[in-house]
Parts: structure tokens; C-alpha cells; sequence
């Protein structure tokens, strides 16, 4: 019996041991593995408090459960090519009909209790997410034209995703971070939603909050301070290329630091390790402190654009201003107005000097997207008062703004959100721009939520003429908004009488649709670039240009990024990479 | 007396009803949702937008709102946040308690150094004394505090550039390793990071308030018994201090009532720009992301003190001014 006992715990111990390792690669990190120290604390600072650290009802970025996760499920992305490969997964296949994708989960992967990581996780993740009543963030990604994307179990370490349709964003829905199902499905097969939703609120015990990422709550105090502390059950299964369990790093502590002039403070005097500044009179206070010896950092201006866009959009449903209307759908129009808009002097003014100009919906930051050959209409006031003389708009009046034949006057009000200085500085510039070349244009910033109503109300005459936005998102894999380009999507911010008004508009459609579909990189480049110079030609929207990205950190951390791959989309480094030098 | 706090309270139901519904609607009138900002994002379907509201009790008219919300109050329930799914008052007591760390500190140190300004302006009016204290406080009046804040910080800035020393923390309330340390040191960390923001909180009311008296204290220096009680050869300390500046502070008395809501609603941009985890921050947090029924339990919360606050001032004024008699 004592004999059977030790056998047990003998191979218990061998099935620890032998926890399927996953490596990660050397080339993510500049530092050699024998560089790595263990142990220190990395202070970060973040904008705005926490929420919650429930997975399930979690609503902001850069979330409680993303972090103390990794935010990584059983694939993962490689930064240096942003391919996906198996990562909680030890390794998948694709059907013949590309319908279904099967992950043999990696085994010895345990949960901070001690539980192993099973399918079983996996499924009640996923059961929770898509319960309507949960309200979950991540319900949309698990459904493809309103059809579910299905998960079985095949055993403990098989799972099956059934997509209802060829998509190039498959592995990014297999991407979502499992919570244990031991913890949540209990709860959920007893009190339902309800019961999800009241778990691991803010004032949870931190010692009760399970995870399977590096990380695990040591503390939390609400507007000052979230602790984390190094998981070992992770690893046990995480190690860089020298063996050496990961993270490096014993604490990662955020403070909660709602002012950016208080967090410039804090990097400056020491007390925070990365930063990323945002204006240029940050960047010049970084620059400075390091030059004069003050401060021990590193600061990479310019490491890349921010994936993010500045646009300007018109509204062709104005029924009740027929002249207008025709206006805002005429292409000629649309180009004349970006050939006014002065990017470099947006650049300029705007972002100090530190931005970048954009043509098409695609962010530059994309770079293996961006097609470098769509046309471009650069600011050019001739070309604009030649394009708008071709409409009819040839005399001036006494105020000196073009007329057309029947007198009415070249004139419409352009928006943007009150508040957002940026936003308020580019509009300025583009009535100043206008104004030279006849065109009045009316600048009034107005609160975001009313912006947004205008925006998104739909039918045959909205209340708007132009408006200055942005969006954020967008993938790697498809880099046009789901949303966005088919015609009756919810922010196809110029037409929303919800059918396609311009023949392009029925082209990009449908490309967007054959693109999505299609799962060979090169063809669906190939469509991306397509749709680009359609959107150039089109100009549904005149985009303007966006702000780059500008890591500094302390030089007490190792453990960075290759130059090659800082970038807005993979940012200065990998956290269980990182370690303190001194 | 018993009847006149009967009646007042009796009065202060109406109050309370009339001022949460204007709240209320106030607040609903703001154009859009908590969830407008989600309407933005290109990977959130309008259905799912849809479904979100219907589950806030969002897509109701605004009258079902205020009673179900009204309903919940009676309960004594604030309701709950959108944003952080918890109740209200679970989310935001932490917040004012921090509050408090320099609310409490900077108003008791408000009143003693204010008050003797004032009293020393009114005794030496004109003086060089009352000239320079007169030209400090129209300083301390015209800078915000968020500007004296930022000032206090690259102070400290310079400070630590210069000689290396950081006197105080640029921000925040605790240090890293707090949850390490021993109570005693987690107090005196608490205080080494408090002392830069009830300062600043405290200078800028400090201007008014010496102000303030220094106008009561002149203006009873000038009355009549005050001259009889100089005649009848009293020392010129009693006739200050026993006679002039006991009438002189009945007025701010009256208002320590009013001092009540004053606890629970931040030391203002002070605590944004100096990272202290505060109900300002919070709120204006609240605020930005039209988060309901926090800001509504906010206000229903201020009110009530407040209410309270005034009768508790009634209260203090009849019993400090014998003049004053509630029938």
C-alpha cells in the first residue's frame, strides 16, 4: 500500500516535471538569457482606476483580468513576424475544409490553486462570455454574421472551434484567455448570470482571484495602487530559452495616476519605470532630464504611428438640403477638400512634429497592410480650386467665398468633440486652409455624446454636414472594421440610409466580405490592397493624420524589444521578459 | 424648539424629493449614454450596444428610472455603477474616506491660522503687517488650486535635481512596499504624502476666510459697546478677545453646519493633480463616463448632509447669538 502510494506521488510528481514547456523565443528580447536577473519589482503607472477584476464583465482596456492573464489563450502571436502560433495549445490542426480548427491543449498547465488547465476551462469561458444576460465584452467575437462559432470537447486536452464560415480571423477568436472553470462554473450552474456578475468585484479578497497567467493580485488599494506578485504555477510551463522559469520580475506594481503631468513627475523623479509621453513638451522634459544627467533612461521618439485614426467625415444623407447633399456625394468635392486639408501642417502644429499622415483607412503602423501605391491628394490648393472651378464654383462673392451659378455659396459646418484640443487645432487649420481657397466653413466643437448621435443616426437626413473623429482597432489580421466598410454597418459614418449609395461602396463591400473569407495572407493582401485604392479614389472619408508612439523606460529595466519591433502594436517589451538590472 | 426641528424636518421631505428628481433629470438631459462611447467601437455590434442598454434599465423613460432608482433609495440602496458593476456606495465610500485624510486636516488647519490673520488685519488695520498678509491672500484668491498644485510639484522637482532629496512625494498617498510596512509606518507614510495636498487645499481658502473675519472683527471693533467697554478702562486683550472677537466669530459658527458636506466632497483638482485617490478624480470619472446612479448617489448623499448640515447651523446660530429665538 505504502509502496502504491509513493508510486503515485512518484508519477504525480513526473507528470509536473514533465509540464509541456512553452519557450519563449530569444529573439523577443535583446537581452541574452544569461543577462536575466530574478527578482524587483517593475512600477508602472496607468490613467484611470480599475473596475473590477471579474473576466466576465470587465469593460475597459488594459483590464485587471487581461493582465494578471497575459491576455493570452491557446494561440498566441510571435511579434517579430505577427504570426499566430500554439501557445496554451501545443499545437493545432486546420480542417480540409477550414470550417474547424482542433488544439491539443498543452499539458501540466496548472491553475494558481493548483488545478490543472483542462478543455473543460475552455468551454465554460466560452459558455460564459456568450450568455447574453452575463454582458459580456467579448460576446461579439464569438458570433460571425450573427451565427455562433461553436467549441467542443473532445477529452481533457482536445478542443474543437467550429466556425459557421471561412475566416481570417479564426485564430484570434481562439485567442481568449480561459478562466477556471472550477471557480466560475459552479456558480454559474447554480445562480446563472446573476451570480457571474457579483464575482470578483474590486473588494474580492485578493487571495481568492485564480489565474493561469503570470501573474497573481498581491494587492489592491482603489485609486492608488494595484501589486501583483509572480505566479509560480506559471513557471512551471513558461521559460525562456535557458530554462529559466518566467516571469523574471517577483512584483509588477501599477499606480493609479489620473493626471499625465503627475506621471511625467513620477518617471522623472524615479519613481515609475515606463512611460510613454504623449506631447511633445513631455518628450522635450524626458529629453532633457536625460541630457543633463538627471535621469537614467531611454526614450525612442518616433518608434512607430499609433494605431489609431483623424479623419474628416461628410454626411451624404441631407434630404432637407438638397445642394448639400449632392455636394457632400460628389467625389470632386470630397478630393478638393483633401487637397485643403495640410497634414504636414497638422503634423506640424498639431503633434509637434511627431506624427504621421494618413490617406486610407488602414493605420501606417500597419505596415504590412498599407499600400504604398494608392493616390494621394496631398494638400494642393490649386488643385483644390480647379477641382471645386469643375463643380461650378467659379465666382466669388462680396466676402470673398465661392458661388455657383444660382448663388449659393460653397459654406458647411464642420464639428468635432469639445475638449479634444487636438481634434479642435486640426479643424482650426482646415477653416483657415479653406477660407483661401473660398470655401467658408463653420467650426463648432461640441460635446462628444451629442457628436455621437449626430454621427451614428441614420435615415435620409441627418443632422450634420462634417465631422472630425477618430477610431481605434483593428486587426493584424484583417485591418478593415467589420462595422465600418459594408454598407449598412453601424459606423459607415458618411451613409447610413443603410444601402450602398455609390457603386465603390457596393465594391468595397463585397471585398470586405471575399477578404475576410479568404485565409492565404497574400490573396488577402492582395484584396486589402485593392480596397485601399478604392478608398482612395472614393474618399468616404478624407483622413488627416494620426500621432506616433514614444517609449521611454528606466534604464534599471532589461529586457526590451528588438528597435525592430517597438512599435504602438507590440509596445516596448514583453513583461515576462523583463528584468531589473540593479 | 422641539416643534421647530419637527417642522423643519417635516420640511426637508419635499426638498429631498423636489432636489434628487432635478438631479435626476439634470443628469438625463446630458446628451447620450454610459454606453456612447462603446457605439465607437468597431468590434461592438448595435445589437449588442441594444442588448447592454435594455439590461441597464437604460432604454426606460426617464420617470420609471427615477422610481425604480427612488425605490432603491427608500431601501437605502444608492444603486449601482455601470462601470464598476458594484453598488454604489461600495465604490465610493473608499474614495471619500481618502478624502477625508486631507479634507479633515486642511479645514482644522484652515480655521486656525485664517482666524488669527483675520483678527490680527482687523486689530493693525493698514498696517505693513495687514498689508502684506492683504496682498498674500488676493495671491492665494486669484491661483487655482490645480495651478498651486502643479507649482508645489515642480518645486519639489527642482528640489530633487538639485540636491538629490525628494522632501515630499510628487503624488499619490502611499509608497511602494505599503502593504509591508508595520501600522505605525503606514500612518506615517499616509501623512509624509498628505502634508504638500492639505497644504495646497488649505492655501487657497485660507485668502477668504482670513478675509471674512477680518471685515466681521473690524466691523464690531467699530460698535458702540466696544467703546463703553474701552471707557470703562477694561485691558485691551479682554476687550478683544472676551468682548469684539466672540461676536465677531458667531458668523462662522453658523456655518461649521455647513462643513458636512463639505467632508465627503474632495479637496477638488488638488487631489487629480496630485494623484491622491480621492472622491474628485472618481467623480469627475463618473462624470466623463455619464455613469448614472454614482454621480445621482453622490448628490443624494451631499444633500442629505447638507440638510442636515443647515439645521445643524440653525441650531448653533440660536444657541451662540441670544438674540435669535426659534418660536
Amino acid at each position: 500500500m505504502k509502496k502504491a502510494l509513493v508510486l503515485i506521488g512518484l508519477l504525480a510528481l513526473a507528470g509536473a516535471a514533465s509540464a509541456q514547456t512553452f519557450v519563449w523565443p530569444q529573439k523577443w528580447t535583446v537581452a541574452k538569457p544569461q543577462e536575466a536577473r530574478r527578482g524587483g519589482t517593475l512600477r508602472a503607472a496607468v490613467i484611470s482606476d480599475y473596475r473590477t477584476f471579474n473576466p466576465f464583465i470587465t469593460a475597459e482596456a488594459g483590464n485587471v483580468p487581461s493582465i494578471i492573464s497575459g491576455d493570452r489563450g491557446l494561440v498566441t502571436r510571435d511579434p517579430t513576424t505577427g504570426d499566430w502560433i500554439p501557445y496554451m495549445a501545443e499545437s493545432f490542426t486546420v480542417s480540409p475544409n477550414r470550417l474547424e480548427i482542433t488544439f491539443k491543449i498543452r499539458r501540466g498547465m496548472r491553475w494558481s490553486d493548483g488545478r490543472p488547465i483542462t478543455a473543460d476551462d475552455w468551454i465554460t469561458t466560452w459558455r460564459i462570455h456568450t450568455d447574453k444576460a452575463v454582458g459580456s465584452n467579448a460576446y461579439d467575437s464569438f458570433f460571425l454574421d450573427g451565427r455562433p462559432i461553436v467549441l467542443r470537447k473532445l477529452d481533457d486536452y482536445t478542443i474543437r472551434f467550429i466556425y459557421p464560415r471561412t475566416d481570417a480571423e479564426a485564430f484570434s477568436v481562439a485567442s481568449f484567455a480561459p478562466w477556471p472553470a472550477h471557480i466560475f462554473g459552479p456558480v454559474y450552474q447554480r445562480e446563472g448570470a446573476e451570480g457571474i456578475k457579483r464575482m470578483w468585484p474590486l473588494s474580492a479578497d485578493p487571495a481568492s482571484i485564480v489565474s493561469g497567467g503570470p501573474w497573481l493580485i498581491e494587492s489592491y488599494r482603489p485609486g492608488e495602487r494595484l501589486v501583483l506578485r509572480r505566479n509560480p504555477a506559471f513557471g512551471e510551463w513558461n521559460r525562456d530559452e535557458a530554462g529559466n522559469p518566467l516571469p523574471y520580475l517577483d512584483r509588477y506594481e501599477i499606480r493609479i495616476v489620473a493626471d499625465t503631468n503627475a506621471q511625467l513627475a513620477q518617471f522623472l523623479v524615479g519613481n515609475i519605470d515606463v512611460f510613454n509621453p504623449a506631447t511633445v513638451d513631455h518628450i522635450s522634459q524626458v529629453r532633457q532630464a536625460i541630457q543633463a544627467g538627471r535621469l537614467d533612461a531611454t526614450l525612442k521618439v518616433n518608434a512607430s504611428p499609433v494605431a489609431s485614426s483623424q479623419f474628416m467625415v461628410f454626411n451624404w444623407n441631407k434630404a432637407s438640403d438638397p445642394f448639400k447633399q449632392s455636394l457632400f456625394r460628389s467625389d470632386k468635392f470630397r478630393r478638393a477638400m483633401s487637397h485643403v486639408v495640410n497634414r504636414q501642417a497638422v503634423i506640424d502644429i498639431v503633434y509637434g512634429g511627431l506624427g504621421t499622415p494618413m490617406y486610407t483607412s488602414v493605420y501606417p503602423v500597419l505596415t504590412q497592410w498599407v499600400n504604398p501605391r494608392v493616390p494621394k491628394y496631398e494638400y494642393d490648393l490649386n488643385q483644390a480650386s480647379k477641382l471645386l472651378a469643375e463643380l461650378g464654383f467659379t465666382r466669388r462673392d462680396r466676402e470673398g467665398f465661392l458661388v455657383d451659378s444660382r448663388g449659393r455659396r460653397l459654406e458647411f459646418n464642420l464639428s468635432t468633440n469639445a475638449g479634444n484640443v487636438q481634434r479642435e487645432q486640426i479643424a482650426r487649420l482646415i477653416v483657415d486652409e479653406a477660407r483661401k481657397v473660398g470655401v467658408r466653413v463653420n467650426f463648432q466643437a461640441i460635446d462628444f455624446n451629442t457628436l455621437v448621435g449626430q454621427l451614428l443616426s441614420s435615415g435620409p437626413d441627418r443632422p450634420f454636414d462634417a465631422i472630425i473623429i477618430g477610431l481605434t482597432g483593428g486587426g493584424l489580421d484583417w485591418p478593415f472594421g467589420a462595422n465600418v466598410v459594408p454598407c449598412n454597418g453601424n459606423l459607415h459614418m458618411w451613409n447610413k440610409s443603410g444601402q450602398c449609395l455609390d457603386p465603390r461602396e457596393t465594391q468595397l463591400d463585397a471585398l470586405y466580405s471575399r477578404g475576410r473569407a479568404e485565409l492565404d495572407f497574400q490573396r488577402r493582401r492582395e484584396i486589402a490592397f485593392r480596397m485601399q485604392e478604392i478608398e482612395a479614389e472614393l474618399l468616404p472619408v478624407i483622413y488627416i493624420a494620426g500621432p506616433n508612439y514614444h517609449p521611454a523606460w528606466n534604464n534599471r529595466l532589461g529586457g526590451e524589444h528588438p528597435d525592430a519591433i517597438i512599435s504602438s502594436i507590440w509596445g516596448q517589451r514583453q513583461l515576462e521578459l523583463t528584468f531589473i538590472k540593479r | 424648539m422641539a416643534a421647530y426641528i419637527f417642522r423643519r424636518i417635516l420640511y426637508l421631505i419635499p426638498t429631498f424629493f423636489g432636489a434628487t428628481f432635478l438631479a435626476f433629470l439634470i443628469i438625463q438631459m446630458a446628451p447620450g449614454d454610459y454606453l456612447t462611447q462603446l457605439e465607437l467601437d468597431p468590434k461592438v455590434t448595435p445589437e449588442t450596444i441594444a442588448r447592454l442598454r435594455a439590461q441597464f434599465g437604460l432604454d426606460r423613460p426617464i420617470y420609471e428610472q427615477y422610481l425604480l432608482w427612488m425605490n432603491n433609495l427608500l431601501h437605502l440602496n444608492l444603486g449601482y455603477s455601470f462601470a464598476y458593476q458594484a453598488p454604489v456606495l461600495e465604490v465610493i465610500w473608499p474614495r471619500v474616506v481618502n478624502s477625508m485624510v486631507i479634507v479633515i486636516p486642511s479645514t482644522l488647519l484652515l480655521y486656525l491660522v485664517a482666524i488669527p490673520i483675520g483678527v490680527y488685519g482687523a486689530v493693525r488695520p493698514y498696517s505693513l503687517g495687514d498689508r502684506i498678509l492683504s496682498f498674500l491672500a488676493y495671491v492665494g484668491l486669484s491661483v487655482p488650486s490645480f495651478f498651486l498644485a502643479l507649482i508645489a510639484i515642480y518645486i519639489l522637482l527642482q528640489i530633487k535635481f538639485k540636491t538629490g532629496v525628494l522632501l515630499f512625494p510628487v503624488s499619490g498617498m502611499t509608497s511602494s512596499g505599503f502593504e509591508q510596512m508595520p501600522p505605525l509606518k503606514q500612518w506615517l507614510d499616509i501623512a509624509w504624502h498628505a502634508v504638500v495636498p492639505i497644504l495646497v487645499a488649505t492655501a487657497n481658502d485660507i485668502a477668504g476666510l482670513s478675509r471674512l473675519m477680518r471685515g466681521q472683527m473690524l466691523e464690531v471693533l467699530g460698535q458702540d459697546y466696544i467703546r463703553t467697554a474701552r471707557a470703562k478702562g477694561l485691558a485691551e486683550r479682554l476687550v478683544l478677545y472676551k468682548h469684539a472677537f466672540r461676536n465677531a466669530v458667531i458668523p462662522f459658527v453658523a456655518t461649521l453646519g455647513g462643513l458636512l458636506p463639505s467632508l465627503i466632497s474632495g479637496a477638488g483638482f488638488v487631489e487629480v493633480v496630485m494623484a491622491w485617490p480621492g472622491i474628485t478624480p472618481f467623480l469627475l470619472d463618473a462624470i466623463a463616463s455619464q455613469d448614472l446612479y454614482v454621480i445621482a448617489g453622490f448628490l443624494t448623499v451631499s444633500l442629505v448632509l447638507l440638510m442636515v448640515g443647515n439645521l445643524i447651523s440653525d441650531l448653533l446660530l440660536a444657541w451662540v447669538d441670544p438674540r435669535i429665538r426659534y418660536e
